[in-house]
């Protein structure tokens, strides 16, 4: 037999998560899919189920020396509307499936339910940001970059809960979204990439650039990264097919309703060398 | 389990399973008809119902989630101003057609322009991507929406 709870406070949550292991259930809106029955029958959860909507501790956006706090039972709208937030994040938040659907899910759902078509995943991942998470044995900080494992694979213990996502300050000022899907709104991603970065001179100081939905995890190269860093736009205008084709190596799509790893890659790789061309531009 | 919540402006406690999606108790338990289940998996909107003044769709929301909130269905809506404008101006731009997703519609438009009371075309088209209709080709929808912004001037 499954068991239900509902706890009002994040003490009973730990509590209960150290007894057992449940699905945690923010706003619902993958797991309520993924746990579908016929119409008019209770979803088939497997094993027991957490609701935690219910705890108010877990709502609201602050800000402090480390950065902005979106605390894990936040709604997209909410986090969408706040002033405290990054527009890149807004913007990706903006093509999450709909209106209707944003109204209720949680952005730390997103990143939690870890599909690889997570809109939102990406741009944790390229601004840095922190998981907190919170047992009965204590609080553990994990990077969103090493928190995505797989498909659905996350690095939570049974007994965590995730209560806070962090964006520290990160050094750039101009920004890219795009997000390629079969329709202009309410799409699942084909292919998302996030980019960053910052002129100084007719240098690049700071470059970041995460792709998703082209593999098991969101793409992010630290090392083309740190080449990139210091380097002249000159330079970068001469390196720019070979930079689009070190991208190209490490993204590795698959073929699937949505649409084909040729497509997916061809894409990506459009985007990269558009994203590129932006920033030669930029810098006359 | 005892469940609490306030449905059309009535105060509703109920002895539900948490796991159960809103839609049936909306309306198999409340017999609140009016909103339609299409996909069943958040994608068409013929689902949504108002959870404190925004549109939701209920397919997706386990009634865990509904504790201590107000809803609003169309039954609930059609007792208000809003809802005249927004009907004349849908059955005036031809709106609706075979009418399965016109409560999702009106639920969504009402949303949209709590939210935003003189939306564009285009922010139309983007917020309400969320319901979908098979008849009308959409372009009589949002026209519809643009009246009732046009019509309902300081009631949203």
């Amino acid at each position: 037999m499954v068991e239900k709870f509902i706890p009002k406070t994040k003490a009973e949550a730990l509590d209960i998560l150290s007894k057992h292991d449940c699905y945690i259930l923010a706003g619902g809106t993958d797991l309520m899919v993924a746990k579908k029955n016929i119409a008019g029958y209770l979803p088939k959860f497997d094993k027991d189920v957490l609701y935690v909507a219910n705890i108010d501790e877990l709502k609201g956006i602050y800000k402090d020396d480390k950065g902005i706090h979106v605390l894990s039972g936040t709604t997209m709208d909410e986090v969408e509307k706040s002033p405290l937030v990054p527009s890149l994040l807004k913007k990706a938040i903006s093509e999450v499936a709909s209106t209707n659907i944003r109204h209720f899910a949680t952005l730390v759902g997103n990143i939690a339910n870890a599909s690889p078509a997570g809109d939102t995943i990406i741009v944790d991942v390229i601004l840095d940001a922190e998981l907190k998470l919170e047992s009965k044995d204590g609080i553990r900080y994990v990077k969103a970059e090493d928190f995505v494992q797989g498909v659905r694979k996350i690095d939570r213990k049974p007994n965590e809960l995730i209560t806070e996502i962090i964006f520290p300050e990160v050094n750039y000022d101009k920004e890219m979204w795009l997000k390629v899907g079969s329709r202009k709104a309410d799409s699942i991603s084909k292919v998302m990439v996030a980019g960053i970065y910052k002129i100084s001179g007719k240098s690049l100081e700071n470059f970041a650039l995460t792709v998703g939905s082209v593999s098991i995890k969101p793409v992010r190269s630290h090392d083309i990264e740190e080449e990139l860093k210091g380097m002249s736009l000159d330079e970068l205008k001469k390196h720019k097919v070979a930079i689009v084709e070190e991208y190209a190596k490490l993204i590795k799509p698959i073929d699937d309703q949505r649409s084909t790893a040729e497509y997916r890659l061809t894409v990506a790789k459009n985007i990269i060398g558009k994203f590129l061309d932006e920033i030669i531009e930029g810098g006359k | 389990m005892k469940i609490s919540f306030k449905m059309n402006g009535k105060d509703v406690s109920l002895d539900l399973d948490p796991s159960m999606r809103f839609i049936d108790v909306v309306r198999d338990v409340l017999h609140l008809n009016g909103t339609k289940e299409g996909c069943g998996e958040g994608s068409c909107g013929a689902c949504v119902v108002l959870m404190d003044g925004k549109s939701v769709n209920s397919c997706l929301l386990p009634v865990a989630n509904a504790i201590g909130h107000e809803f609003v269905t169309i039954e609930g809506l059609k007792e208000t101003k809003a809802f005249d404008v927004i009907q004349k101006a849908f059955a005036e731009m031809g709106g609706s057609q075979c009418g399965f997703c016109t409560p999702g519609m009106i639920i969504a438009a009402y949303s949209l322009l709590k939210e935003n009371a003189h939306p564009t075309e285009e922010e139309i088209r983007a917020k309400m991507s969320g319901n979908l209709c098979r008849c009308t080709g959409y372009q009589a929808i949002v026209e519809a929406v643009l009246r009732a912004s046009e019509k309902g001037e300081g009631l949203w």
